[in-house]
């Protein structure tokens, strides 16, 4: 949202200074989960960044997804999107969000993230570590004026 | 439980003489029954050798038939062995004698098209509702092993 | 009293993984609960048949981030059984190694989750610090964090220098002073005792009539435990006890799980002094004998069984891969019935649901 003067600046400054993420899982193994809780957790502490996770789509603003999109999943991933208040952004976590990863060609996978939503930033890895999340999260934080 | 011992109850309960145990690894015991005599083999294991554990069954198409593995454990492995016609395969569910094969049953319906006689639950397990196309475990027809 | 059906799932923060609950409540209890799974369904089993033998293990070791190794091991033992292959004893300490590493990672892991899951956030802090020295560990050995890719059809593919196990020991004794403050949380706080004590009631009976496998049956007195039973790898040169329980309550798992990871870090131990020298791997062919091969082993959450039949040729004809967690989703409906909704989180973390394992 663009505003003007003092108030767009803090809203902005807000923004990039602590995003909320939301996670969901769309058929990952696990692997990209426990590394995203892992950057929760006292080694990592992302929210010494302002990073917090969160529980419901309307206080989010970064989504992150783990898993290849499985045909099950395809819908609430697309609502859960839908949910989350604009500006919005999506980031896929492990090679199975950015491809499909090893379960591509599987009868019930229909692929990487971006299959369903826009993505903003790729996070390759199997599972990613949790380094690399937060790194993408932060060059994410930099694309946002 | 004493193979031995199982082998002679098996044997007199199914009429059939000749049945025999063949060993396959890891320390696995295995016992060919027919299709329609299963669920009396059960009933021996369960109600007269108290062997209740039932790890999962196995199912595979074969391209000539379904073969389906019943693994059940008493400290040690004992399969049995059956199988069944690729056109419409079907065999009395244990549902009612073994709670727990509830889910494995359900699983290998929706996997390879098998029918359980008396199974409590219609409902796809793994697949999604709307799943269209043949069982994801069928072998394409023609292709034989 | 009218009734309501809350949904849960397939996105819910109680939940760590997609799945879905239908909950029908009379004001605050639970009168009925369906479950539906599947979100995370992959289609492996399929998937092993379109790949060849060594292919498979690096798929093997995704059905689940928290088992990996588990799932190689038994993978790469059926496969090993089945070509008649020798693996070399040192090979084995390894993958033992890791197989008990793993154990503690998961039960530490499963203890935060519990823990933040009933408000105890503290402990779900230090829980997931703790793990990191486990993480560490195997991070020195394998390179990896969570996918290790320690095991290869044959043996190994990774070495322990003798010069880094005091490190590991040194690592092992710093966890060993935290899992006494652990035990002590679990015994003598109150807050934790009045969350856990009495709630997800599973009998024996419930157990054995689903066919509920490791700690959420030993917890309810079924001592079933494949390293026991039916030693793979190289439990049979290993002493340890199989940690039981009577309440078969959430408390009883915790502390079975709790206890069972002070198990796991003397096998650790043994497993280090005793290493032998030897060589790493048997040179394994491509193509399989045909057969078919029926390899248990225990994982973190109970009896996993992969079933592989072969063809001769340098694919398996078929993978059937059975995880602990499906028989203990089963039980849901049993432990949810007359519960608080205040309850439902604790009871879901308390049977340690992998849905990526049930689903595959």
């Amino acid at each position: 949202m663009k505003g003007a003067g003092t108030v767009g600046a803090i809203i902005r400054w807000a923004r990039r200074r602590s995003p909320w993420v939301l996670h969901f899982n769309s058929g990952g193994c696990n692997g990209c989960d426990i590394e995203i809780v892992d950057t929760l957790t006292p080694r990592f502490d992302v929210e010494r960044l302002g990073i917090l996770k969160e529980s419901s789509p309307r206080h989010a603003d970064i989504l992150l997804c783990t898993g290849p999109v499985t045909r099950q999943s395809r819908a609430r991933l697309r609502r859960i999107y839908e949910q989350i208040p604009a500006p919005k952004w999506v980031v896929a976590v492990g090679g199975c969000s950015c491809s499909g990863g090893i379960f591509r060609g599987g009868y019930n996978v229909l692929g990487g993230i971006d299959q369903v939503l826009p993505v903003d930033i790729y996070i390759p890895g199997c599972p990613s570590r949790p380094e690399a999340i937060i790194e993408g999260i932060l060059q994410l934080l930099e694309t946002i004026e | 439980m004493n193979v031995e011992l199982l082998l002679q109850a098996l044997r007199e309960v199914l009429s059939a003489p000749s049945l025999d145990a063949e060993y396959l690894p890891i320390d696995e015991t295995c016992i060919a029954v027919p299709a329609e005599c299963l669920r009396r083999a059960v009933d021996v294991l369960v109600g007269r050798f108290r062997v209740t554990h039932l790890s999962t069954i196995t199912a595979e198409d074969t391209g000539l038939e379904i073969v389906l593995l019943y693994h059940f454990w008493d400290r040690r492995g004992l399969t049995l062995r059956t199988s069944l016609p690729r056109d419409g395969p079907h065999i009395a569910s244990l549902a009612r004698i073994i709670p727990g094969a509830i889910f494995y049953e359900q699983e290998v319906a929706e996997m390879l098209g098998v029918v359980f006689d008396g199974h409590p639950v219609a409902a796809s397990l793994l697949l999604p509702d709307d799943w269209e196309g043949p069982p994801p475990l069928r072998r394409p027809t023609g292709d034989d092993v | 009293m009218s009734r309501i059906t809350i949904p849960i799932g397939p996105q819910h923060p109680a939940l760590k993984e997609p799945l879905s609950f239908l909950l029908t409540v009379e004001g605050e209890r639970i009168v009925e609960s369906a479950l539906r799974i599947g979100y995370v369904h992959r289609g492996l089993e399929r998937l092993f048949q379109d790949r060849s033998y060594v292919q498979n293990v690096h798929i093997a070791e995704r059905v689940c981030g928290i088992c990996s190794h588990i799932h190689t091991t038994a993978y790469c033992q059926g496969v090993e059984a089945l070509l008649g292959l020798e693996v070399p004893r040192r090979a084995l300490y390894v993958r033992t190694l890791l197989c008990e590493l793993e154990r503690i990672h998961s039960h530490l892991l499963w203890l935060g989750v519990l823990a933040e899951h009933i408000g105890f956030t503290t402990v779900f802090m230090y829980a997931w610090r703790d793990r990191e020295i486990v993480l560490d560990i195997m991070e020195d050995l394998s390179g990896g964090r969570v996918a290790h890719a320690v095991n290869a059809i044959g043996g190994v593919r990774i070495d322990i220098e003798n010069d880094h196990i005091p490190a590991i020991h040194a690592r092992l004794d710093e966890l060993e002073r935290q899992m006494e403050m652990f035990l002590g949380v679990i015994q003598h706080e109150r807050t934790f005792q009045a969350r856990t004590r009495g709630v997800g009631c599973l009998t024996q009976e419930q157990v054995q009539r689903y066919c509920v496998v490791g700690p959420v049956a030993r917890a309810s007195g079924v001592a079933m435990d494949i390293r026991r039973d039916q030693p793979y790898a190289v439990y049979d040169e290993l002493s340890f006890r199989v940690i039981t329980a009577d309440e078969g309550d959430v408390w009883a798992r915790t502390m079975v799980r709790a206890l069972e990871i002070v198990e796991s870090m003397g096998m650790c131990r043994q497993l280090l002094d005793k290493l032998p020298e030897g060589p790493l791997a048997s040179r394994a062919p491509r193509r399989v004998p045909a057969g078919l091969v029926i390899s248990r082993c225990e994982a973190p959450r109970g009896e996993l069984l992969y079933v592989i039949r072969s063809d001769g040729s340098d694919r398996p004809a078929r993978v059937k891969i059975r995880t602990p967690t499906l028989p203990t989703l089963a039980t849901l409906k049993d432990q949810l019935r007359g519960v608080h909704t205040a309850d439902v989180p604790t009871i879901l973390a308390g049977v340690d649901l992998c849905i990526a394992c049930a689903d595959r």
